[in-house]
């Protein structure tokens, strides 16, 4: 399935009004899935960023419902709500939860993966900031080793929980990674999930400029250079095919972490290490 | 109207299922799970047509529960103790999101240290909830107080806890008078109000300032007081309507010339009774105040109904460390002002202690007999 940027609707379903940071990565990848949901899709999205950009008093930043839920359990209740238009016999509406990477991964792993388990007609994504960034940058389980962070100065010890192996371990319909800055690839996997009858989980890597220590102006750069680099793989798994939907040009992964503040004591050892894994890893040939 | 014999579990899926609930979650715990399992196989049977979301916690079922509700269906759980608490922070999102959702609670004490038996320390732990709380004094309270919560939740958008005891009413067989699914569609119209609705996009808990925020909690506040004025008229009217027997806000037995009396919640009612009955046969003018709504807290009907009285017991099943029991700091609190009236409380039952008629014998000569000192409670069967 390939997107034409040009035949995209020109209405803008979610992000006119929104309070996000210029250059937010969170808000450019709400704005690029609403292109292919359309307006018939229900949002639920827990205690976040996108959460608080998305609406204030009266104000909505979405045309479609919106709903900013607790912390925990976005993908329950979008389980609810599913249920609701079924014993309504209200069809074709795309139910999604949409998750920080702490509302995904961490407090929200519990809902995350009773969903999945029980199959859900949902699609759950995880924006990636890597960071508690609504609470001011603290370290998750999404941040990267060596990153430092707004309660970590001495840069985390430990490694991202792969969240994508985990989840395609469930056997649901549909695993993707995506990055806004492969917006085709972004959004031909939404288009993909929108389309299963069971449970999709797509998580886009989408950079705070300010958790990650560079300028507004550069989120799209360096969300490229991390797929460049190998470290972000794009790929899906359909019903169990895997298919990685991006070939790289393996940039050295040190170009990545050269323009983040949050990499700054990076030695050439751990970039080494880096290196060594993402050379490996693309070495193997898949 | 057809008489049954049925456990108070059953009475409570029985009144969910003539209500035709139509999103169901819930997490097993006991003594709630009877009540589970029968709606799953009211489901299972095609007798119920519902949607039942398997949840992986309960923080979860009543999410999920919310989730239904706020896209537009009837919807239900049952839990109690530690699902009650480990829902907490939804159970006061949905009351702050004015969704009617209808929860039965199978009061049990909290841990620690464990225990599964009957107490209301669950429920007063969600006093300040903003759910509208009835209590049951038997089977045939669960049951019509169930319907009757659906009615009262959608007319006001506000919450309703019904809540009856583990064991001594979840898993006890009584009799039970169940009105007739037409009558019952009748008295329950579905007016569907979704705030998620595809057709009218809206955003649903925008982060709100405080030049809203007190707007909100102040209708909230209205809301739960104006239920004062409906439940009677609700209960009324199903009691017209059913042949039922159902109260208002409280009932009063042998109130008429009473001097003292005994104010209590719950299955300790129905015991309650009896002493009340031993004692006035001995020349003793007692009476005794069933509360059925303790949220929001009905001063003026219970200080009405205490006008002549000049020494209240007041039984508890809970404790709120450092205060006493919730009913008894509710009741001073309303009276305040009021005169020489003495309120004294009795702490009984914790954990499944015994309460019958003994006991609550107990309670009123003690109270008695620790006189004046109002800020004293007395514990039973230490
Ligand atoms: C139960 C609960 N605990 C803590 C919080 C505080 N909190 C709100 S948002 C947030 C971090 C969100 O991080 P993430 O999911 O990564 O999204 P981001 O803000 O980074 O986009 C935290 C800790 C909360 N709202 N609720």
């Amino acid at each position: 399935m390939t997107i034409n940027v040009n035949s995209l609707p020109q209405v803008e379903l979610f992000g006119q009004g929104n309070v996000g940071c210029k250059g937010c990565g969170a808000a450019i990848a709400g704005r690029q899935a609403m292109k292919v949901l359309g307006e018939r899709t229900i949002i639920t999205i827990p205690a976040s960023c996108m959460a608080t950009l998305g609406g204030s008093n009266t104000r909505s930043a979405w045309r479609v419902p919106f709903y900013h839920t607790l912390f925990e359990c976005a993908p329950a209740v979008s389980s609810g709500i599913r249920a609701a238009l079924e014993i309504q016999g209200i069809k074709d509406v795309n139910v999604v939860s949409w998750g920080g990477d702490a509302g995904s991964a961490d407090i929200g792993f519990q809902s995350l993966t009773g969903a999945a388990e029980r199959q859900e007609n949902i699609i759950h994504v995880l924006y990636d900031n890597e960071m508690y960034m609504n609470t001011g940058g603290q370290t998750g389980s999404q941040t990267p080793i060596y990153a430092i962070t707004s309660n970590g100065s001495l840069g985390k010890k430990v490694r991202k929980k792969n969240m994508l192996a985990i989840m395609e371990a469930h056997g649901i319909d549909y695993v993707a990674s995506a990055n806004i800055a492969y917006p085709e690839d972004l959004m031909a996997k939404f288009q993909k999930a929108a389309a299963k009858k069971g449970f999709s989980y797509i998580h886009i890597l989408a950079p705070c400029h300010r958790g990650w220590g560079i300028k507004p102006e550069e989120t799209i750069e360096v969300a490229r250079k991390a797929t460049e680099c190998g470290l972000w793989e794009l790929f899906e798994v359909d019903e169990g095919k895997r298919t990685r939907t991006y070939e790289p040009k393996l940039i050295p992964v040190a170009d990545y972490f050269k323009a983040q503040g949050r990499f700054k004591n990076l030695t050439d050892e751990q970039i080494a290490e880096f290196q060594k894994f993402v050379d490996d890893y693309y070495g193997k040939g898949e | 109207m057809n008489k049954v014999l049925i456990t108070g579990s059953e009475a409570a899926a029985l009144g969910a299922k003539l209500a035709k609930i139509e999103v169901l979650s819930y997490y097993p715990i006991t003594p709630a799970f009877p009540a589970m399992e029968r709606l799953s196989k009211y489901i299972d049977d095609g007798e119920l047509n519902c949607k039942f979301i398997r949840a992986e916690s309960d923080h979860s079922a009543l999410a999920a529960v919310l989730g239904g509700s706020l896209a537009g269906a009837r919807s239900y759980t049952v839990t109690n103790s530690q699902g009650l608490l480990l829902m907490t922070e939804v159970v006061y999102h949905v009351a702050g999101l004015r969704q009617p959702i209808v929860m039965g609670v199978a009061n049990r004490a909290l841990s620690a240290p464990h225990s599964r038996f009957p107490e209301h320390g669950d429920v007063v732990s969600q006093s300040a909830s903003g759910w509208i709380q009835l209590f049951c004094e038997n089977n045939q309270d669960i049951l019509d107080n169930t319907i009757q919560a659906f009615r009262i939740a959608e007319e006001l958008r506000v919450p309703v806890m019904v809540n009856y005891e583990g064991y001594l009413q979840s898993h006890t067989l009584e009799e039970v008078f169940v009105p007739e699914q037409s009558k019952v569609d009748a008295f329950l119209p579905l007016k569907r109000q979704p705030a998620l609705d595809i057709n009218n996009p809206r955003g649903v808990n925008t982060v709100t300032s405080p030049d809203f925020y007190p707007y909100y909690k102040f209708n909230q506040n209205e809301a739960m007081l104006e239920s004062l004025n409906l439940i009677p008229k609700v209960a009324a009217e199903y009691n017209q309507e059913f042949g039922a027997n159902s109260c208002g806000l409280i009932e009063c037995y042998q109130m008429e010339d009473a001097e003292h009396a005994i104010v209590a919640m719950g299955s300790i009612v129905g015991t309650a009774r009896i002493l009340v009955d031993n004692l006035r046969k001995e020349g003793r003018k007692i009476g005794l105040i069933k509360v059925k709504v303790w949220r929001p807290f009905p001063v003026k009907a219970i200080l009405e109904a205490l006008q002549n009285v000049s020494f209240v017991t007041v039984l508890d099943k809970n404790i709120v460390f450092g205060v006493g029991g919730a009913l008894a700091t509710d009741l001073k609190a309303a009276a305040y002002g009021r005169g020489e009236m003495v309120i004294n409380g009795a702490i009984l039952g914790l954990g499944g202690g015994k309460c019958g008629v003994e006991e609550i014998n107990a309670a009123v000569m003690e109270t008695e007999s620790a006189g004046s000192d109002k800020n004293k409670s007395v514990w039973i069967g230490l």
